[in-house]
């Protein structure tokens, strides 16, 4: 919506994007914005965090990358790791994805407690100590037959595809020594091909093997080479993964050693794949949880499906990656990084969707399905509290409270930034009106619908009294916290249409384009008042009762007068017809000199004092 | 239709040749991917003495993923609804191409053996058998021998 998030963040961003944008009559539209927010700047005190429209905090050092760039910086942290921890860069993949990108907690988790970090990251099974690693090399090879298929792969037959498994000179001492088969390969081209003498060279003096057959430096304790087998799997830095998936064709290709054939994985990667699995894909082995590399995937997988695996891998990457976001906006491909995720507003570069960068798109209907069930049942509940037993009452207001937090937590109803997503989901729950009545009837003088009046001998009454009294209150607040969080939504609708009145009153020649510039204005102006007034709710709501009682009363005061202002301004926009602007002007001092009364009385004053109220008002202004 | 994997052809002959007590798979004549299935209720359950028959269908791309099973007797049970559907891990998440025929319907028949009313299907049936399991039990017995003992 707004280009000042685009200055601000100016220095760290790329901007192809912008020459593309910045034309045609968007032009016009930001130049505008940018004038607005200088202009609302001087009302806010110098407050120039804040933009136009609907303003809450934007969050700093957001860049707008699209896939490419975005695949690059994944890239970034998998080189890094690869190259900290001597692992294939699959691996490091699979362990960035599993751990939150967080580099260093892997590096000194892995570096710690190799062998439980492996079995945690489900690359090795836990129990076999190792001793069924395809590439990792075993003290004795007496051991080596443990791993839970043995049976069926002494009898060399793949358990899904029923075909048997060849198993060649080479795969016979692989499965033996559990090396790679490239360093088999090369074992046996030392050793003139006897495999024997190699099974007992190598299990008597690995070391001594290693160094004769120049596979190892003779002095150093070989922990920094990868693929290079190590006598004791605990001190491995080596790769579990990544040699021993790039050229064997058959059994035991992950660490576990379940035997399958080459096709039957093939067919196996293709079904998850088609399923949107990629980089959860574990054997095929009942109950084994060991995951597939990614290189393993991509040399079996066929491939048409590449293409597919790397777009759904990457899809994966992004969610898991703290920093990291996909744009929410329709169609939109951006990926949007931030040096830290808070629930704050991140502006898309590319198709300028709004979206709170903490929860992204995630913000589930579930939660909020559930809360409204819950006070369905609690309001049943109290309806028909007919007896004093109120263990099964107090039990639901439990849920519903629970529930509700749960919602607001998710909605960061505290620290708002999701004019998007978030209002759009309620307003689909609940459709009520703020107040039905007539506005006439109402009078300018005092608006009193937007306060919530408590009834003073609520004290004394019973406990389902006072359930359906604290029910009534919250429910209160939260539908006409959820009506302007509406409106605000429906502002954007008007905003286009109101372009398209100008345009069409410019074709016909009613005044010049400059001339109706007013409108877009007034709206925007609006907009601002909504989400302020928006806000208010909240803050009524978390209101200290010791709160003294004529601030209460200013505060609502304040706040209906603001709410009627907002009305009458509204209702002028939408039947602006002539280009006669000095009473519609007139209204947008005066709802903006409301709005700047409000915070000034509510917001500069009163910050730190009410917890929650302040924290949520402070990031309205 | 494509042919038949030979991954089916061999188990539709061990299924033939040594045939797990208590259930019989027998490939529909027209499909060789449908099975007609028998399960004898297990001993010492209250489906005890029913025979449950079951159809099952191996899809397109099995073995890579799980066998479609239904029972089409009617049965009390918390895992198993009223169209005869089938809770069980096997047949959705846990399901592995190293699993078998045999494999899924000895589960059932543990399943029979074993409710779960904890991650019913049925919620009626599981909500009784949670709060007065004997009831449960005879109505289980009652479904059996009204539904499972006639030919």
């Amino acid at each position: 919506m707004d280009d000042s998030t685009m200055t601000e963040n100016s220095d760290e961003m790329e901007y192809q994007e912008d020459e593309e944008e910045d034309e045609d009559d968007n032009d016009y539209y930001y130049n505008y914005d940018n004038y607005a927010d200088s202009g609302g700047d001087h009302h806010n005190d110098g407050n120039d965090q804040n933009s136009g429209g609907a303003d809450f905090e934007t969050l700093q050092g957001v860049e707008c990358l699209n896939v490419e760039q975005a695949k690059n910086l994944l890239n970034e942290h998998v080189d890094l790791l690869s190259s900290k921890l001597h692992i294939s860069p699959s691996l490091a993949k699979l362990f960035l994805h599993l751990n939150e990108w967080n580099v260093n907690a892997i590096v000194q988790a892995y570096l710690k407690h190799t062998n439980a970090f492996l079995v945690e990251n489900r690359v090795k099974p836990p129990s076999t100590s190792a001793s069924a690693m395809d590439s990792l090399p075993l003290p004795t090879p007496s051991s080596s037959t443990s791993s839970p298929h043995s049976s069926s792969s002494k009898t060399s037959v793949c358990s899904v595809c029923t075909l048997s498994l060849p198993l060649a000179n080479d795969i016979d001492m692989r499965r033996k020594l559990h090396i790679s088969p490239s360093l088999a390969k090369l074992f046996l081209h030392l050793n003139e091909w006897n495999v024997n003498a190699i099974v007992q060279a190598y299990s008597k003096h690995t070391n001594a093997f290693l160094v004769e057959n120049r596979v190892k430096p003779p002095s150093t304790s070989a922990s920094a080479i990868d693929t290079l087998p190590i006598p004791t799997p605990s001190s491995s830095t080596s790769s579990p993964h990544s040699s021993s998936s790039k050229t064997s064709n058959y059994i035991g290709l992950l660490s576990c050693g379940h035997p399958f054939c080459k096709n039957c994985w093939a067919k196996h990667f293709e079904v998850q794949i088609n399923q949107g699995i990629t980089l959860d894909i574990s054997c095929m082995a009942s109950q084994c949880n060991i995951l597939a590399s990614e290189t393993l995937i991509l040399t079996l997988l066929r491939p048409a499906l590449h293409d597919k695996y790397e777009s759904f891998s990457f899809r994966d990457f992004v969610s898991t990656h703290p920093h990291l976001r996909f744009c929410p906006g329709p169609n939109c491909a951006m990926v949007m990084k931030a040096r830290e995720s808070k629930p704050k507003r991140a502006t898309c570069t590319s198709c300028h969707t709004s979206f709170c960068f903490q929860c992204g798109a995630k913000c589930s209907q579930r939660n909020l399905a559930q809360l409204e069930a819950e006070i369905e049942n609690l309001s049943w509940k109290i309806e028909r509290a007919e007896t004093t037993d109120r263990g099964d009452l107090e039990n639901q207001m439990d849920i519903a409270e629970k529930r509700r937090i749960t919602l607001l937590k998710d909605f960061h109803l505290t620290a708002p930034g999701k004019e998007g997503r978030g209002s759009a989901e309620l307003s689909l729950y609940l459709n009520s009106i703020s107040c039905s009545g007539d506005w006439k009837q109402h009078g300018s003088e005092y608006y009193e619908c937007s306060r919530y009046k408590e009834n003073p001998n609520i004290g004394r009454e019973s406990a389902h009294a006072q359930a359906r009294e604290a029910l009534k209150k919250y429910l209160h607040y939260y539908e006409r916290w959820e009506n302007h969080a509406k409106s605000l939504k429906l502002e954007s609708a008007m905003l286009e249409k109101i372009r398209t009145r100008i345009h069409s009153k410019v074709m016909t020649s009613s005044g010049t384009w400059i001339d109706w510039q007013y409108l877009i204005d007034a709206s925007t102006l609006l907009a601002r008042c909504r989400y302020t007034l928006q806000y208010t709710y909240p803050y009524a709501y978390y209101m200290e009762p010791s709160l003294s009682h004529s601030r209460k009363e200013l505060f609502e005061y304040q706040q209906a007068q603001l709410e009627a202002e907002i009305e009458n301004l509204s209702w002028k926009i939408e039947r602006a017809e002539t280009t006669d602007r000095g009473d519609l002007e007139n209204q947008m001092d005066i709802a903006e000199k409301r709005r700047i009364t409000l915070l000034k009385d509510f917001h500069l004053t009163a910050p730190g004092k009410e917890g929650k109220g302040s924290a949520e008002l402070s990031l309205v202004s | 239709m494509s042919a038949l994997p030979r991954r089916i052809i061999k188990e539709t002959q061990r299924l033939m040749q040594e045939p797990v007590p208590g259930i019989s798979a027998v490939p529909d004549e027209s499909n060789a991917r449908y099975f007609h299935v028998i399960v004898t209720g297990p001993e010492d359950s209250p489906f005890e003495g029913g025979l449950f028959k079951l159809e099952l269908f191996l899809p397109e791309d099995y073995p890579m993923s799980a066998p479609k099973v239904r029972f089409i007797t009617k049965i009390y049970h918390p895992n198993i609804d009223r169209l005869g559907r089938i809770c069980l891990d096997i047949l959705k998440d846990k399901w592995s191409p190293a699993l078998q025929i045999r494999t899924v319907l000895l589960s059932i028949q543990a399943l029979l053996s074993a409710p779960n009313p904890d991650d019913p299907l049925a919620n009626d049936v599981a909500e009784l058998w949670k709060v007065n399991e004997a009831e449960a039990i005879r109505n289980a017995k009652e479904w059996t021998r009204k539904y499972a003992m006639d030919n």
